[in-house]
């Protein structure tokens, strides 16, 4: 309860303390999040490559959106269905694989999707992104209008945490986390391991299809590095910063990553510089995550007051 | 040849410390970067040569000394994350130090024009480059063949607890197998330099294809990739002269295309 009185809290505050596209962003971001931690949090699959199914989402939806001008709610459907087919076709090869293997393979693949959006510049504009997306109105809403597209996307975004909620407690998410804490067990007591890492990989694949679309709609642009692997480094990042263990470390993360990102980005063109000195910080000194942080930081204040 | 000797560095370190190495590429880019430097410093090529994978391995040493030892207890999540950090600091670094115009480096006077070879005509330096990643290729392995370091290293990968068992100082190992791999990847990014000149964005590039490789042979299988990485270099060079904006994604596709038949890589057991 008191998390959702916090996510209630955070969703009207924040386009008052930010602007609205980054209040927006933070959103997307943790949709996209939420995507991954199924598979890193909840499976124990690490996969660098969900840029891969974020900007394929977004390349085709955009395209769509641009050229023949398709309905928003039709736009959202075929993102979902860009990011789980792209998913199927790099899952299919990177599954039956585990370890720094799965690692590998889905930064392999990554980069070629990468390289086919970089060469294929008659529909992705290569380097220069793919600009003039629109945001059509939907049932007289008009999303021009940046409050409204913020409070579209945050009830895409409650849609989303819902239905991770509930897969995550059914009990298809209860056999995912058995095949994270022991895959040789899961798969003795007669589960076919790796058509349930497949289907995770899709899943997660769809909501980063739903975070691509609503990204390229929000800027109006596929930029190339939405389909990079410093993309998909960014979201295992924020994940692992608010805490893969928990449903809502990706969110936290998210708020974390996009806000710190947005304000240095501005301050200086070699950001990345610092955030790859945060990365490093983090993984010396803050292992677990802002959630295990603020776990550790309650246990030790009741343990004082206690004792 | 050159993504042989990259996907061999690649090999021994994920290989022998089990982690992913995300800095790779930018460990060769370094090289190459280095090298123009130490060319411009020194006023000589072979020199340059000598001195700039030296610096690569130095600066290996010091970040498997000073993070990577402390990450070994730690999940695969955080060691990627350490080394992606490290990739990003040290592209960063290049582009503050060196700029983010690509630079085009000569190569040698000795090395420059072309030999006959009768049925076509070949640029030198390129062949130099061939023998020597080759002669790289087989002083490496026969490192880990014939000296009784490279049993040691070996065994590294089959069993760590063994080896540490039987007194060896496996700490060591570690520190060892990373520098040489930093070393691999520092001497083929000085011998890149020539041919492709330089651009900050050449590391990353390079890290995708040295996972294929890896992941084609066969995680510390050194002739596999050997073999995969002469198999990259040639479907690229194929498809290049035919399509040439495609000779990038075809790397990926012949990995998909090999991993669609067998999973396990072309050499790979595990």
């Amino acid at each position: 309860m008191r998390t959702l009185i916090l996510i209630a809290l955070s969703i009207l505050l924040l386009p008052l303390v930010v602007r609205p596209a980054i209040a927006t962003e933070i959103w997307i971001f943790a949709i996209f999040g939420l995507g991954l931690n199924l598979l890193l949090g909840y499976t124990g699959m690490l996969s660098f490559g969900q840029s891969t199914f974020f900007g394929s989402a977004a390349y085709v939806a955009g395209w769509l959106l641009k050229h023949y001008g398709i309905n928003v709610l039709a736009a959202l459907g075929i993102g979902v269905g860009v990011g789980a087919l792209s998913a199927l076709l790099v899952g299919y090869l990177c599954v039956q694989r585990s370890g720094l293997y799965f690692i590998m393979l889905t930064f392999a693949l990554n980069q070629l999707f990468y390289f086919i959006a970089y060469q294929w510049t008659t529909v992705t504009g290569g380097e220069d992104g793919m600009p003039g997306i629109p945001r059509p109105v939907l049932l007289g809403l008009d999303f021009q209008d940046p409050l409204m597209y913020y409070a579209f996307v945050v009830v895409l975004f409650l849609a989303s945490l819902w239905l991770m909620k509930r897969i995550v407690e059914s009990p298809l998410g209860k056999i995912l986390q058995a095949i994270r804490e022991n895959e040789v067990r899961a798969e003795a007591v007669g589960y076919h391991v790796p058509r349930f890492k497949l289907l995770a990989f899709v899943l997660a694949g769809a909501f980063s299809g739903l975070a691509g679309v609503l990204y390229a709609m929000l800027f109006g642009i596929v930029p190339l590095e939405a389909i990079g692997f410093v993309f998909s480094g960014n979201v295992v990042f924020a994940t692992l910063i608010g805490g893969s263990g928990s449903l809502y470390g990706p969110i936290i993360g998210s708020f974390v990553f996009i806000w710190l990102s947005e304000s240095v980005s501005t301050m200086w063109a070699r950001w990345p510089l610092l955030l790859g000195v945060a990365f490093v910080i983090v993984v010396l000194f803050l292992r677990g995550g802002v959630v295990e942080a603020w776990t550790r930081f309650w246990t030790w204040r009741s343990s004082k007051q206690t004792g | 040849m050159l993504y042989a000797l990259m996907g061999l560095g690649l090999s021994l370190i994920t290989g022998i410390l089990n982690i992913p190495n995300f800095a790779h590429g930018a460990l060769f880019a370094v090289g190459a970067y280095l090298l123009v430097s130490a060319v411009g410093i020194l006023g000589n090529f072979w020199l340059g040569l000598i001195v700039a994978p030296l610096g690569v391995a130095l600066l290996g040493l010091l970040i498997e000394w000073a993070g990577v030892r402390r990450l070994y207890a730690a999940g695969h999540d955080y060691q990627l994350l350490f080394t992606f950090g490290l990739a990003l600091i040290l592209n960063e670094l290049i582009i503050v130090i060196w700029g983010p115009v690509g630079i085009s480096h000569l190569p040698p006077a000795l090395l420059r024009g072309g030999v006959d070879l009768g049925f076509t005509f070949y640029p030198k330096y390129r062949l130099f480059v061939m023998v020597m990643a080759g002669l790289l290729v087989v002083a490496t392995w026969l490192f880990l063949e014939k000296t009784r370091y490279g049993a040691i290293m070996r065994a590294g990968i089959e069993n760590k607890e063994m080896v540490s068992l039987l007194g060896i100082d496996i700490h060591k190992l570690f520190t060892v197998a990373f520098a040489l791999g930093a070393y691999l990847a520092g001497i083929a990014g000085a011998l890149t330099a020539p041919i492709r000149g330089l651009s900050p964005g050449m590391g990353v590039d390079m890290l995708g294809i040295a996972f294929v490789v890896v992941a084609l042979g066969g995680l510390g299988n050194l002739l596999g990739a050997i073999a995969a990485g002469l198999l990259i270099g040639v479907a690229q060079a194929v498809v290049a002269a035919y399509w040439t904006e495609a000779s990038t994604a075809v790397i990926f596709a012949v990995m998909a295309a090999v991993l669609l038949v067998r999973p396990q890589g072309l050499f790979g057991i595990r």
